[in-house]
């Protein structure tokens, strides 16, 4: 029944159209079935946050869960509705709510570069002490890069992943609460002209790991 | 008094010391857990601070996080609330030692009621009759040889706990072989502390405590009793005031030698005497409460009393500001423990996201709950939605109020006790005010709610 009944005029455009929705149909099943079990894979083995894989127009991109971010969002939603009385206490104590929401509402195209951000985290409440790294220099996964002094004990703030020292989410000496995010880690370098780490399906699939 | 108190609780417990802070004048921050990030009182307060992740012993049970918080918060003081840490005397010592005040009694003093089987002979001296019981027990050896000597049943108590935990009701020698090891992990995994003794099991008889407040002074105040034997396996269901169980020369006989005895033995800050009444009448001290009971409120709506800010204030080292001939208890006042537990399914702890959520209101109704519409349950702590509590001027009125406020309470989107609670208010044996602490278990809940349907 479908097309039969068309006019000759608008029957190739239609026959275009679906062959492309089922190019677009199959290249949705080979992700879901093919790609996407391999990239959850990878992406719980590694310590990335985040995922993203290109292939011709499609990509698919994964992301961890953030459950500290979700909440942190919704009590920045909450800092708003009680602006009113005092939540300034919780904003200068530097939980940099309002600032991760304006990174939030930036444009789609910008999100890449959100998408790319992975922090190191404080292990607890206390005072913060960075080590003094210059941004862009390279860490190790595990690699300290600060401390968080809880009652005169030293708890150590530790890169999530190889990559470099980025932005300083924190002062030195400043009070930090569990989870609060301190130094940002960028990965390092990557192909002139691209934003984000962009691999091919097969790279992926073939795994260097 | 304090300029800003560190809140180291979560849930409705959270949320009173906030309100009690606010009506002193005093700053508060909140202290949560990661799962608590959305709670009402971390919403609510002025400040809040996250102090590690959803389990408890990184968070409202680590000393050095909650400290720590106060300090970089720049608090003067820490409120433990009820349950976790607020009866630890040695995180009370820390909380000194860092030149923070722990509000509550005092680390030697919480040193010295630590111990329940060594709190029963320090106030029995002072004059309070004690339930027959064992000392420490060394071992299963030790606990078989002094059951056979208190006499069966027996009740296997965690010397550190309290709320039921690690709690065993032994009928033979069998039974307590088999509950020993089980008690002893409980008591260690709940309280850090495995140590055990036995207590005589009186059947058919009532709970009921005693309210005091004692300042640094040495001033002594009691504040009446409550009756909570409306239990489900030791846990507290429903508490009224004042006890239907005594008369009024029994009540004021117990309440008057339980004030005279804590103070005599030192302590100090808001403590509960919990007794055993049997058939006869007669009491029997159990234990003492260094901490602000779950069911404070209903002694509040009688006696007009905030403890949460009294308690703060005798902390802070001010006087007590009255005298017995002060406090007047008026009236009669029940809470209801709004649970999210499945009475259908042996009261199986409910997680899930509420619904809708509307309390009830009206002459004496009040609701402490940290619910909210959208609020998720987390699953990591205890199933305590909300204390609904009524008061009127005399028993049958308040009866009558508690289920008109039951009907109205709406909580959507969980599986909750309260159509239990309306069949415990329609159960004859409630209302001649003759429940036992057995009872809810022995006949089981599902004829009360039947009942309750009809």
């Amino acid at each position: 029944m479908p097309g039969s009944s068309k006019g000759a005029n608008t029957g190739q455009a239609d026959q275009e159209k679906v062959l492309r929705s089922r190019q677009d149909r199959e290249a949705i099943a080979r992700l879901a079935d093919d790609l996407l079990p391999a990239l959850i894979a990878k992406l719980t083995a590694s310590g990335l946050g985040e995922i993203e894989v290109r292939e011709g127009d499609w990509k698919a991109r994964l992301r961890k869960p953030a459950t500290a971010d979700a909440g942190r969002r919704s009590a920045t939603r909450l800092a708003e509705a009680h602006a009113g009385h005092g939540h300034s206490a919780a904003r200068a104590a530097g939980y940099g709510r309002a600032e991760e929401r304006d990174v939030r509402s930036r444009p789609e195209d910008e999100t890449v570069e959100e998408s790319d951000r992975i922090v190191a985290r404080s292990p607890a409440v206390g005072i913060y002490h960075p080590r003094d790294l210059a941004v862009g220099m390279r860490v190790r996964s595990g690699d300290r890069i600060g401390s968080v002094d809880v009652l005169g004990v030293q708890q150590d703030v530790v890169s999530p992943i190889d990559g470099v020292i980025g932005s300083s989410l924190a002062e030195a000496g400043e009070a930090v609460e569990y989870g609060q995010e301190l130094v940002r880690i960028e990965l390092p370098e990557r192909p002139a002209g691209e934003t984000v780490a962009v691999v091919r399906e097969p790279a992926i699939l073939a795994g260097k790991a | 008094m304090f300029t800003k108190i560190l809140i180291a609780n979560r849930g409705e417990i959270a949320l009173r010391i906030l309100r009690a802070c606010r009506t002193l004048g005093v700053g508060a921050v909140v202290a949560y857990s990661e799962a608590d990030r959305e709670s009402l009182a971390a919403q609510l307060a002025d400040e809040a601070i996250c102090i590690g992740p959803a389990d408890a012993r990184r968070s409202y049970l680590s000393a050095s996080a909650i400290v720590s918080a106060a300090v970089v918060t720049g608090c003067d003081a820490i409120h433990p609330g009820y349950g976790f840490l607020s009866e630890d005397g040695g995180f009370a010592d820390v909380v000194r030692a860092h030149g923070l005040t722990f509000v509550g009694p005092p680390a030697e003093v919480l040193e010295r009621f630590a111990s329940k089987e060594a709190t029963r002979r320090l106030l029995s001296a002072q004059g309070l009759p004690t339930i027959p019981g064992s000392g420490m027990l060394r071992d299963e050896a030790h606990a078989l040889e002094e059951a056979e000597r208190i006499g069966y049943p027996v009740l296997i108590k965690p010397s550190a706990g309290g709320g039921g935990k690690g709690m065993r009701l032994v009928r033979t020698p069998l039974e307590l072989e088999s509950s020993f090891k089980v008690s002893r992990s409980e008591a260690m995994a709940g309280f850090g502390d495995d140590s055990l003794y036995l207590e005589k099991f009186l059947d058919d008889s009532r709970h009921v405590e005693v309210q005091v407040a004692v300042d640094s002074f040495g001033n002594a105040i009691h504040m009446g009793e409550r009756d909570c034997s409306v239990q489900r396996r030791h846990q507290k269901l429903l508490e009224e005031t004042p006890s239907p169980s005594l008369t009024d020369a029994a009540r004021q006989d117990i309440c008057e030698r339980a004030v005279k005895a804590v103070a005599a033995a030192g302590y100090e800050n808001l403590g509960t005497l919990e007794f055993l009444v049997d058939g006869k009448g007669d009491a029997y001290f159990i234990e003492i409460n260094c901490r602000v009971q779950v069911e404070h409120p209903i002694t509040e709506l009688c006696t007009g009393i905030d403890m949460v800010a009294l308690q703060i204030k005798i902390a802070a080292g001010e006087p007590l500001g009255m005298t017995q001939a002060d406090v007047i208890s008026r009236g009669h006042a029940i809470e209801f423990r709004i649970l999210a537990e499945d009475p259908a399914k042996d009261f199986r702890p409910q997680a899930g996201q509420v619904g809708a959520y509307l309390a009830p209101g009206g002459p004496g109704v009040r609701m402490d709950s940290h619910l909210y519409p959208g609020y998720d349950i987390p699953t990591y702590y205890d199933s305590l939605l909300g204390k609904l509590c009524v008061w009127a001027p005399d028993r049958d009125q308040a009866i009558a109020r508690g289920d008109a406020a039951l009907r109205e309470l709406l909580v959507d989107g969980v599986i909750t006790n309260i159509e239990l609670h309306r069949a415990i208010l329609a159960n004859q044996v409630f209302i001649d005010g003759k429940v036992t602490t057995g009872l809810l278990d022995r006949v089981g809940s599902a004829p009360f709610v039947a009942a309750g349907n009809r």
